[in-house]
């Protein structure tokens, strides 16, 4: 594996709110969603093209997060691109609101796919691109996939058919927290994907430079083959005391630790 | 109403000797109608399907043995505005990509066809692999679910003509044996339940191919006594309670013979309909809630299962008339 480099931590107003979130409705995943927040974030300022005012533009980018339980993550985006309001964001996991620990494509605009059960995106964004493909459109397709649920045997499945019908308009991005180190470890996931056919990119999913790089190198021509931008990131990243794969996965902070998290990230 | 049929030993004119030709048939006859429609199938059936797939350029896929995600991909060409049909054996389609049907087609709202081969055990030899009795009870669980069984060529190519565009999933169990009565297709209608024969004492139902088990039984059963109201039921989902309760109520007598599992099948539909006729005798003739392991043909499993004249005959007298 490349050294990676620690770059500053970005998004510290992000990550309150997310913290926010998660202590008033009593539930969340808080160290998944630091885990991907750069990446979603810089792809909601600078990649994707979307509009709030009309979410099923026909015309617009896709965005799949294929691991929903990072969805806070998209929540906190979807807000702050003005998909979703305040209200939204205050009745997280509330009765009444529509936003909940893995996100419903049938509640919350901007949503392209309800998520949570694992391996899921990837098939579901190949059939998006095939559908696209066959009316002569050609959206951009982005799934965002976690290094654990690389586990699941339908992610290659989709992969294998992603490259076998060249869509080169689809990027996985992976978030490579190194989740799987804790049952069946990735030795070489980028060379996993390369094996599959994609053009395979390996970047610091924290650092906004190399994303733009890597955005910057994607062709993304409809007759080529997929990209995936295999992301070195760390779960909990920002707070150290939730940082890895402990007891913070779904844990709710209580008045001290959120004292805590909350000094961390000013 | 009493439908006039009759029995036939050759498909209807105009239809294919098999159902599963049919379904062929009927994708290149809608494909060339209706541009949305793109069939995807698992490494079957491609042969037959070539018609549509030239006739239909770029709306054909044989996309692979990758069942769950072959109906992932399906539920996403949904999402983009088109209508997928996918295909392959019954217990690749439904047991191994189950989770796909529930998440990526029911939870998400889409629509869309799910048309099998080998339901039940239509492959029979194939042994306990390529079997699969419990697929419309797995698929009862799940929201937003049509569940079509047609026992023929006509019945198939006229419900999915009135199915496949609607705003719901829908399963198309295609069986391999055909119950080879005649029945005009403007006497078919999705979710209604077909009355082929009239009677006053006794109801037998039928669903898929039994129609023609139910048709022999009704004939010897006529020599005891027995004036049989016979429904077909092709639309287990959503299943036209108020015929079967009209007719439960006047002969209070019911048997419902079907190749599906007992446990979850149209049998358990029919006696949640019917439950409170005073006076009710029931009785399923169904797959038993265990493997089918033995070897044979298909007449051989129906043979084991009791889903013979002989079986609802003895069904029938064990009520006493």
């Amino acid at each position: 594996m490349n050294e990676v480099v620690q770059m500053p931590v970005l998004n510290k107003d992000l990550r309150r709110k997310i913290v926010d979130m998660v202590t008033h409705g009593g539930d969340g995943h808080i160290p998944s969603a630091f885990s991907i927040l750069d990446l979603v974030t810089y792809l909601y300022d600078n990649v994707l093209d979307v509009d709030p005012n009309n979410p099923s533009w026909p015309e617009r980018d896709y965005f799949i997060l294929s691991k929903g339980h990072g969805c806070l993550a998209l929540y906190v985006n979807l807000w702050r691109k003005g998909f979703i309001t305040d209200r939204d964001i205050a009745t997280f996991c509330r009765k009444g609101g529509i936003l909940g620990e893995h996100p419903d494509m049938t509640k919350v605009p901007g949503v392209e796919a309800s998520t949570g059960s694992l391996g899921h995106g990837l098939g579901f964004a190949v059939g998006i691109a095939l559908g696209l493909r066959i009316q002569r459109r050609d959206n951009r397709l982005f799934v965002l996939l976690g290094d654990g649920e690389c586990h699941e045997g339908t992610v290659w499945e989709a992969a294998h058919v992603a490259a076998n019908y060249r869509f080169g308009r689809l990027c996985a991005i992976v978030d490579w927290n190194q989740s799987g180190m804790q049952l069946l470890p990735h030795e070489d996931l980028p060379a996993k994907w390369r094996a599959f056919g994609w053009r395979t990119l390996e970047i610091d999913g924290h650092d906004p430079a190399a994303m733009a790089a890597a955005y910057d190198s994607i062709p993304f021509v409809p007759d080529d083959v997929p990209t995936v931008i295999v992301a070195h990131t760390t779960k909990g990243k920002g707070v150290k005391m939730i940082e890895g794969h402990g007891r913070w996965h779904h844990r709710i902070p209580n008045a001290e630790e959120y004292q805590a998290i909350m000094a961390a990230l000013q | 109403m009493t439908l006039q049929t009759k029995p036939s030993s050759a498909a209807m004119p105009g239809y294919a000797a098999s159902v599963r030709q049919q379904f062929a048939d009927t994708m290149l006859a809608v494909g060339q109608r209706d541009p949305k429609l793109v069939v995807i199938v698992g490494d079957i059936s491609h042969g037959i399907l070539q018609p549509f797939a030239a006739a239909c350029p770029g709306r054909f896929f044989n996309i692979g043995i990758l069942e769950p995600t072959m109906m992932g991909i399906a539920a996403g060409v949904a999402r983009s505005g088109l209508l997928p049909v996918v295909h392959t054996i019954a217990p690749f389609l439904i047991d191994r990509s189950f989770e796909q049907i529930k998440l990526d087609f029911c939870y998400h709202r889409l629509h869309g066809n799910i048309v099998s081969v080998g339901s039940a055990f239509d492959y029979a030899n194939l042994g306990c692999t390529h079997h699969c009795y419990g697929d419309i009870a797995m698929l009862k669980t799940l929201d937003r679910m049509q569940i079509v069984y047609p026992g023929s060529s006509v019945e198939f190519d006229t419900l999915f003509r009135q199915a496949y565009a609607n705003e719901w999933v829908t399963y198309y169990r295609v069986p391999a044996k055909q119950h080879g009565l005649d029945i005009a297709p403007g006497d078919i209608k999705l979710g209604r339940a077909l009355r082929v024969a009239s009677g006053s004492n006794l109801t037998l139902i039928s669903t898929g191919p039994q129609l023609r088990t139910v048709m022999a039984a009704r004939e010897r059963l006529a020599a005891e006594g027995w004036d049989a109201d016979v429904l077909h039921i092709h639309t287990i989902r959503p299943l036209d309670v108020e015929a079967v309760r009209e007719s439960a109520a006047r002969t209070k007598a019911v048997v419902v013979v079907e190749e599906h599992m007992r446990s979850g099948g149209l049998g358990d539909d029919v006696l949640r309909a019917i439950y409170d006729v005073p006076g009710l005798r029931f009785a399923s003739l169904a797959i038993p809630d265990h493997f089918v392991t033995g070897y044979g043909t298909y007449e051989d499993h129906c043979q084991s299962c009791g889903l013979t004249p002989d079986g609802v005959v003895e069904a029938v007298r064990a009520f006493g008339l």
